[in-house]
Formats: structure tokens, sequence, C-alpha cells
């Protein structure tokens, strides 16, 4: 079984490479006829040390020819063909699956002693072997194997890559209980997989000393593959900090393996992760991509299949309505038009508040296209035939910037006796991508000098100065964001197309995050706390969203299926629109204190 | 729901010669007896996918202030009532109905058109085509949320 490395060096293959059930065939004996191929096959990535000839001589001794520099390999096939028995169902080996209790190969010792307790019967019996804490044998295999040789061949430790695996956080086999392993644990409390919290493991034993209470090893099921999953994540994302490329490179396969073992989000999740990891280790950067037809058909599909964004419309159109009353003359800036799927509601609102609609101005900002068509201007058009049928005088103007910090406020034609609204929905925080945009940005709104202005924003904090943070940050909100367009989809056999283009969507945001920096790292969430303090501290009042909009927000969640899973908060007037306990987009809104 | 026929005494009666009455009458039923009512005959099929005012009664049934006037030309020009309560207001009462959320708040009448108007009016858009961006992939699928089964 040759790997073969032009797979994984193409764009988002990672996890093409491996077919689980390739990995059956190292179940025999002639493991090192295999071994040499494998690692003459990873001469890319890996430094290529001189063959030391020398066959492990333990294994030796169990007749296993075996060389001690691919150790590492073999340990990896082993868990490969556990994980396959664990999950076989097919006709003839599935009893591997359900009736087979999985022990670790290399612990005879320990092995033996459960036999003969077995045997035995003696009343401690129960207690001994199902209290023992759940310990991942094959991961424990290569720990193990490769310590002995370290043992024995100090002067071929280099070659043993052995800080494979002892970067795996929790899992480490080596004496030292590191802090990484309580951290990690920490980390995934929140975590929406099965929480199987992984002691760190003892030390690890030699022939001679084991402790009974540690063994025997219980059978691999999903839920703990999942655990795994998040460790496997994790510990290549700390790779990447630490700018160990050649780990992170083992790890995110291991990753995609991994993730070919589980369902439905959390697969998703992961793929779409190791995907921007190996981006990010190769150093394939994804350009910033100004195809806006084909951003703009993801955005659609995003906002039908989940109500996220037509969370952040409702909320923001409520807050300018409220601020719009009584107005005659009303002007709407909105920092990123797109499909202008906002503006239909609120013009049918302003037709039937009382006392009749006002003029409605729109001003829509958006990128230049790279065809030259007027996009903008199509859109404007659709919406005047909207407004003239409804019966409101509208008027439109397109206003095309690449980036919103070019936006000079004098361009945009603020007539006196309009009130002017300004809106951002998920734009504001790519302005964090350059110094000094935000505060320039923030600049202009004061000069236009708005009644009102609204923005929803991602309710995360994915600009960290440290990367791992903000890996471990997004890991867990796409999770649940991933989690809540599966609730939504849940009761359909096959997937829609609006979730794949739903996820796809998602997937791009969480490529940038990973995979990019500095400038091209647009995805720059920060939590509303942080927008708040940033609002405030450039002399912007909150406004509170009103009771209406909450009403609205959370009759409009029921209509979704899957509704009971998400939830809309209040605090301290703005509204947050989360799935199940973790809030995931906030709208807040903010004036311009009238003494200034 | 049609009037018994009168006794012997009186010259026969037929309510399909009344549509003022047909028309209040078929006014108070709820939205599946109108449909069922529908299939009765010609007229009353005619008069049913018709009348737009009949739908806007039942939109409106239960909400205690009368509408402003301003509603219906609204309505009208997005697509009128019919498509209105089929499209929206329908699928929503029903799914608000369903969801267990729904049993610890209530929510009026006058909220549920309200909401359904603006998601409406948003469908309506969608199928305004012209710009080739949006006519050519979704057929105005942003209510399509509402059609989907319901994982109950």
């Amino acid at each position: 079984m040759k790997r073969n490395h032009e797979d994984t060096l193409r764009v988002g293959g990672v996890s093409s490479g491996y077919g689980v059930g390739g990995s059956r065939n190292s179940g025999g004996a002639d493991l090192k006829g295999e071994c040499s191929s494998m690692s003459s096959g990873k001469g890319k990535m890996w430094v290529e040390e001189p063959e030391a000839g020398g066959m492990d001589e333990l294994l030796g001794a169990l007749g296993y020819k075996v060389r001690s520099s691919d150790m590492a390999d073999v340990a990896q096939k082993l868990e490969q063909l556990e994980m396959v028995m664990g999950t076989a169902q097919e006709d003839g080996i599935s009893h591997l699956a359900c009736d087979t209790v999985h022990y670790d190969p290399t612990d005879l010792y320990g092995w033996v002693q459960s036999m003969l307790t077995e045997l035995n019967n003696s009343p401690n019996d129960p207690t001994e072997l199902l209290g023992s804490n759940q310990i991942d044998g094959p991961l424990l295999a290569p720990a193990e194997s490769s310590s002995i040789p370290n043992i024995d061949f100090e002067n071929q430790s280099q070659i043993f890559s052995d800080d494979d695996l002892r970067a795996i956080p929790g899992m480490v086999a080596c004496p030292q209980t590191d802090p990484d392993s309580e951290n990690s644990q920490k980390r995934l409390r929140s975590s929406p997989i099965g929480s199987d919290s992984i002691p760190a493991l003892p030390p690890s034993p030699s022939a001679s000393n084991v402790s009974e209470s540690t063994r025997p090893v219980v059978l691999v099921d999903s839920q703990e593959a999942g655990v795994r999953l998040v460790h496997t994540l994790m510990a290549c994302a700390e790779a990447v900090q630490q700018n160990n490329l050649k780990l992170a490179d083992t790890l995110v396969k291991h990753v995609g393996m991994l993730a070919s073992s589980q369902a439905g989000a959390m697969r998703k999740v992961a793929t779409y992760f190791a995907q921007a990891l190996a981006r990010r280790i190769y150093g394939i950067y994804p350009q910033e991509t100004l195809d806006s037809s084909f951003s703009d058909m993801l955005h659609m599909h995003f906002y039908e299949s989940s109500p996220y964004l037509k969370f952040a419309h409702f909320t923001a159109n409520q807050a300018i309505l409220e601020a719009f009353s009584g107005v005659n003359r009303v002007h709407v800036i909105d920092f990123g038009l797109k499909q202008g799927l906002q503006w239909p509601a609120l013009i049918q609102a302003l037709a039937l508040r009382p006392g009749g609609p006002p003029i409605f101005r729109l001003t829509g900002i958006g990128p230049p296209q790279p065809d030259n068509s007027d996009a903008l201007q199509q859109v404007g058009w659709k919406l005047a035939q909207l407004a003239e049928t409804i019966g409101v005088q509208f008027e439109f103007r397109g206003y095309v910037c690449t980036s919103l910090a070019d936006l000079d406020p004098t361009h945009l034609e603020t007539r006196p006796g309009e009130a002017v609204a300004v809106n951002s929905v998920f734009e504001l925080h790519r302005m964090l991508a350059r110094p000094g945009a935000i505060e320039k940005v923030l600049n202009t709104i004061k000069v236009i000098k708005p009644q009102i202005v609204t923005i929803v924003e991602q309710e995360a904090n994915h600009n960290g100065p440290v990367f791992l943070d903000r890996f471990t940050e997004a890991l867990h909100y796409y999770s649940s964001l991933f989690d809540s367009l599966e609730g939504s989809a849940a009761g359909l056999s096959s997937p829609s197309q609006d979730l794949i283009m739903s996820e796809l969507y998602l997937g791009r945001q969480i490529c940038n995050v990973v995979a990019c920096e500095e400038r091209d790292r647009v995805e720059r969430h920060e939590a509303l706390a942080q927008w708040k303090t940033r609002m405030c501290s450039a002399g912007f009042d909150p406004v509170h969203l009103g009771s209406n909009a909450f009403k609205q927000a959370s009759m409009l969640l029921a209509l979704f299926a899957g509704g009971d899973g998400y939830r809309v908060e209040e605090s301290n007037g703005c509204l947050m629109l989360g799935w199940h306990t973790r809030p995931l987009i906030a709208t807040s809104a903010w004036k311009i204190p009238a003494t200034e | 729901m049609v009037q018994p026929e009168e006794q012997e005494k009186r010259p026969k009666f037929s309510i399909n010669d009344h549509l003022d009455i047909l028309i209040e009458i078929l006014k108070r039923l709820d939205g599946p007896s109108l449909g069922v009512a529908a299939c009765v005959c010609r007229l009353w099929c005619a008069l049913i996918r018709n009348d737009d005012s009949l739908w806007e009664h039942i939109c409106f049934r239960h909400v205690s202030v009368p509408p402003p006037t301003s509603v219906r030309p609204v309505v009208a020009a997005l697509g009128g009532y019919k498509r209105l309560y089929m499209g929206c207001v329908r699928p929503m009462l029903s799914r608000l109905g369903d969801s267990e959320r729904v049993r610890k708040r209530v929510w009026t009448q006058h909220e549920v058109v309200e909401l359904s108007l603006s998601l409406f009016c948003v469908d309506s858009y969608e199928r305004l085509g012209g710009s080739g961006r949006l006519g050519g992939d979704a057929s105005a699928s942003s209510l399509k949320f509402l059609c989907k089964p319901v994982n109950v």
C-alpha cells in the first residue's frame, strides 16, 4: 500500500488519499516490506534518514521484522486497523466491531493479567475491568513502542520522531503530564461532541511494572473517535503555531482519516478545518477571489437555509424603522448591499406605517465587479420596481469601492432635513485587517451624522494575537454553526443544495480565519463586548432594540425546522441569536449623542 | 353550510342566485373549508379563486383591530391575499402551532400576519427577476423554509 503524495499535495485533498479499507492488508506479518515502501514514499516531507538497518529487537523477539525507524508508521497502521475493526459493518468481519474487545497488543503483561483474573473470577473483576479508564490502546502503542527504542537505542532517537505523538495533548505516554493536557481538556469542555475526558496517562510501563488499574482497553467507538479528532486538530494547530510543519503535516493527514469515521456536522467541520490547516502548512494561500457572483450565490443560499441573515435583517430593520418614525425623508446607507435582501421588508414596513410612507433613499455600497458589470445598479433597479408597486417613493444610488475605509463622506450626498441610517451586516470586521481602517470608517460615520447605526456581527473572537487561540475559538464557533444547519435539515433525507452551499459559504470563512494572515485575513470576527468598547470609545451611544424586535425575531426562529435549538437573547439592549447555549450573531444599534 | 331548503310553501331558494349572501357565508369559513367549498361547483370555485376579499378575511380573522386601509393595496400589489395566505400565513400558523416553544408564548394573529407580510414581500422581490443573477438560479425560494417538512 503506497500512499499517493500527489493526492495530499493537491489543494483540499487532505482526506482523499486514505481508503480506510486499504489498511486491512497491514494485518499480516510482512510488515517489513510495507514499511519500507511507505518510508520511501514519504520522501517529500521527511528528511531522508539513512537506513539504520537495525531491526527493533523487542519485536524481533516476537517474530516481527520491523525497523526501528518505521515504528511510527507501524503504529499508525495498527491504529488504522483498529479503527476499521471497530467500525466494520460488512458480513464476515462485523463481529470484529461488535463482539470483540480490543486489547493493547504491546502490553502482554497486562493482557495476561486480565485473562488470569477473568479465569479466576475474583470479586474485584468487574470493577477492575469496567472501572478502568477508557484509554486508546492503539495510541498507547506507538508511544510505548517508541519509548522502548529510545531507552535502548539512544543514538537513534533523533531518527525516530517521537515528538509526533508526544504533542498530542492528553494522550501522551511520556511520564510527565504536560500542562497541555490540562488545557486541552478545558478547551473541550464546551465542545459539542461527547466529552469523555481523557485522563493523563500513567507513565509508560516497560514489561515489568504495570499497574493493573489502567488496563484493559475498550472498544473504539465513534464518540471517542470524535474526541480524538478534536484532540488531533488541536495538536495540529499547536504544531503549526510552533512552526513544526513536519509534525503538523502528519497530524493533518491523521485528521483526514479520523474525520471519515465521523458523521454529520462534526465530519464536515473537521474536514474544512483540516483543509484550511493543510493550506496553511503548504503555504497555498487562497486568493481573495473577487468573483462576487459566486459568493453572492452562496450568500443567497445561506440566507434561505438558515435564520441568521434573516434575523440580522429583521432586527436591524426594526431599529431603523423606530428611528425613522415621524420623519418624512429617510436615507439608508448600506455598507454591503449584495442582493439587497434586507430592504424589501423595510420598504414594506415603511409603506404600512401610520402616517404613510416617507421618501426613501438608499445608497448601496459594494465591491467593484471583475467583469465591470454594474451589479449595484441591477439590485437598485429591482428594489425600485418593488417600491413602485407598493407605492413608496424610492431613489437609489450605488457606490463602488474596494474597502469601506476608502469611503468619502462628501460623496454620499447627505441632504438637509433627511434622517440617515447606516447599516452594516457582517462588514465591519473586515476593516480590522488593516491598521487604522476601522477608525477611519467610524469617523466617516460620524461625519455623516446618522440617526442610527445598526451593526450585526459574529459573536466570536477570531482576532486574537495567538493563532492557537483563534483556531480553538473558531473550531467551537463553526461547530455550533454547522450543528445548527444540520439541525434544520434534519427532516430531509438527502442534503439539499441550500445546505451544501451554506456549508461552502461557511467553509470559505473557516479557510480565511485559519489559513490567511495579515491583510488577507479579513474574517476578523470580534465579540459584542469588544465592538461595544470600540463604539463607545469612538463616541457612540447605544440604542436599545425594542421588544418588538425581540418578539419578531423569536417568531421568526420558531418557523425554522429545528427551531427549538435557536435562541434569541437580549443583552443590554442588543439581541443575540444562538444555537442552544452558544450565541452566534449579535445585533446592536448606536447613535451619536445629541450634545455633539 | 348551504342554507337548507325552505318549505314547499315558498318558491325554491337557491343560494347561487344570491351571490352576496353566499359571499357573506364564505367569508366566515376557514382556509381548509374554503378549499372544500371550492370543489362544490364551478361558480363557487370561480368565486373563491377570484375574490381576494374572502382571503383577506381569513388573514385578519382573529385580529382584533382592523388593519389599516393602506394594507390592502400593498398586498394586492405584491400578489394578493390568497397568495399571502397560502404561501405565508397558513404554513406559519401550522408551523407555529407545532413548535414547542409556542405553547409557552402566544403570538397574536396580528403579529403573525405582520411577519408573514414581510416574508411575502421578500419573496415577491425575489420573483421580480429582471437581473440575471437571481433569476436563473433560485425560483423565489425565500419561502422554501416554510415548506420544508418539519422534524416534529
